[in-house]
């Protein structure tokens, strides 16, 4: 779960740089999925941003999985990131380092034994329908594929909050619809969703509470 | 399915290549190397002036079987001038041994003179060499009582030259502590340009490891290890290069140090124990901690430059 109270976000600083974000407050509570919505520029990525901690708001109140985040050290962040999937319109996906060792990353950062790692990616690359893949490099592999070894990436370790970047933009539709179950199978399970979209079909055959960004303002916050 | 390859995403093996830091901090331990010999080499030397003949100081005592003064004036047993000097220098504080030289040890060192003169039979004095306690001027002290008995006393006491080696041998001490620490700066300096260039190589995996939660200490402790590593293989190569040059150097200074008595051939070149053995104990000590020093140097330097790198990171 999440709170945030009165987030202002600017690129370039909260002075000087440009508005993305204006005055957002939102609380989503455990095992929520929530669409959100809003067109280009609107602040989807920025809010999707703090929500993963890659960037700190500008201000206001972020309180992410009960840790406030300002007042958490840096040890403590770390920590924090762990039990948080994103996964971002560029896949971020090393490319020098194998599917496989993509998707491990995650759990070799915990610490977690080689044959659990194993085990594990085998089971979440024979889901996304990549285990004949995993030796591969990321530039051999298609957009669609590269879409789905970062999303197995981000939900191998079963975080608590995941959030996710237009992750249908390169799925075919029957791959769409497995990622939705797969994230609706997630919320039940008690990890909160936020899947930002431009995709109004998908919303419309998974529908869902939805937040609504336009020029960085929250205009919708309800089912 | 277990697999045997491990990555941790850093791929520092790309990011710090094995051959350029350990040959700059292996010439940098080199040259510390030497350095430090140097330091080493003044201070043993400056330890042998001190204590060796700079501390010698010379009496001369003419007519040493003469009465002495105050013996002749009370009317007693007349004892000699020598007997007068050598009681009262036994009892003078800061003198740590005496000697009186032998007639036969006096000859040999008047013998140059002596064959000038033609006249063996010329009186001499008596002298007596005195050791004193390094920096302690007894000469003012026990100068006016010796005269008083033994008039025409003299005193030698090569203090200036003494004082003068001693200082050539602080100053060189110095500028080997100096060299060392110029060398240390520019070890660090060059660890930080490495530490530098692998960051920003691998600063988008940086980032999304970042990202995926690893910490701060965990990113710095990778770099830290391969550079420490690196830089210990290094200081090794620098010290064992730096071998045979200071055994050489040793056999050269070996007359005007504490290793005189060195062996004037080479050892046989697989004799580790009598090589190792040419070299004073604290130049050993010196290139044994050479290497684990700058691993240290190196690892330390990493975890801060990293470390300030990635505070960049929210």
């Amino acid at each position: 779960m999440f709170r945030l109270h009165d987030v202002s976000y600017a690129y370039g600083g909260s002075k000087t740089g440009v508005a993305a974000l204006s005055h957002v407050s939102l609380d989503v509570a455990q095992g929520e999925f929530r669409w959100l919505l809003g067109p280009s520029g609107a602040g989807k990525s920025s809010l999707l941003s703090i929500l993963s901690l890659e960037v700190q708001a500008s201000s206001g109140m972020v309180e992410i999985l009960g840790v406030p985040v300002r007042q958490a050290r840096r040890a403590g962040l770390a920590r924090l990131r762990r039990r948080i999937g994103a996964v971002k319109q560029d896949f971020g996906l090393l490319p020098d380092m194998s599917v496989f060792d993509n998707v491990a990353l995650p759990l070799r950062l915990q610490h977690r034994a080689e044959a659990e790692i194993a085990h594990e990616v085998h089971a979440i690359m024979k889901w996304v329908g990549l285990e004949n893949r995993l030796d591969a490099l990321p530039p051999q592999l298609s957009g669609g594929e590269q879409q789905r070894v970062a999303i197995a990436r981000a939900v191998i370790y079963r975080p608590a909050l995941l959030v996710a970047d237009e992750p249908t933009n390169a799925l075919d539709e029957r791959q769409a619809g497995r990622l939705m179950r797969m994230f609706h199978r997630l919320a039940e399970l008690g990890t909160t969703i936020v899947v930002a979209t431009h995709n109004d079909a998908i919303v419309a055959k998974y529908p869902a509470p939805t937040i609504e960004l336009v020029h960085g303002h929250l205009v919708r916050d309800h089912g | 399915m277990a697999r045997q390859r491990y990555h941790d995403g850093l791929a520092l093996r790309q990011a710090l290549p094995g051959r350029f830091l350990p040959f700059l901090v292996g010439s940098m331990a080199f040259l510390a190397a030497l350095a430090l010999a140097g330091g080493i080499a003044a201070h043993s030397l400056s330890q042998r002036w001190t204590h060796g003949a700079g501390a010698v100081t010379t009496v001369q005592v003419p007519g040493p079987t003469d009465p002495a003064t105050t013996t002749a004036a009370m009317g007693q047993m007349p004892a000699t001038r020598i007997d007068a000097v050598l009681a009262i220098l036994a009892a003078t504080p800061g003198i740590t041994d005496t000697h009186r030289l032998s007639d036969a040890e006096l000859r040999a060192l008047l013998a140059p003179w002596i064959e000038q003169t033609g006249d063996p039979s010329l009186p001499l004095p008596a002298v007596i060499e005195l050791h004193t306690t390094p920096g302690q001027d007894v000469a003012a002290s026990v100068l006016p009582r010796l005269q008083a008995q033994a008039p025409g006393v003299l005193m030698e006491h090569d203090s200036v030259w003494s004082d003068r080696l001693a200082a050539l041998a602080a100053s060189l001490q110095a500028c080997a502590g100096l060299a060392v620490l110029v060398v240390m700066t520019v070890a660090v300096c060059v660890v930080m340009a490495a530490t530098r260039a692998g960051l920003l190589t691998r600063r988008q995996a940086i980032g999304l490891i970042h990202a995926l939660g690893a910490t701060d200490s965990y990113i710095s402790g990778r770099f830290a290890t391969r550079v420490g590593l690196l830089a210990l293989w290094g200081g090794m190569c620098g010290s064992v290069l730096a071998l045979p040059m200071l055994l050489a150097l040793s056999q050269l200074a070996a007359p005007f140090t504490a290793m005189g008595d060195a062996p004037a051939t080479a050892p046989d070149w697989h004799d580790l124990h009598a090589w190792t053995a040419l070299l004073p104990s604290a130049l050993l000590w010196m290139l044994v901690i050479v290497p684990p020093a700058a691993g240290l140097t190196g690892w330390a330097t990493t975890q801060l430059t990293v470390r300030a790198w990635l505070r960049r990171l929210p």
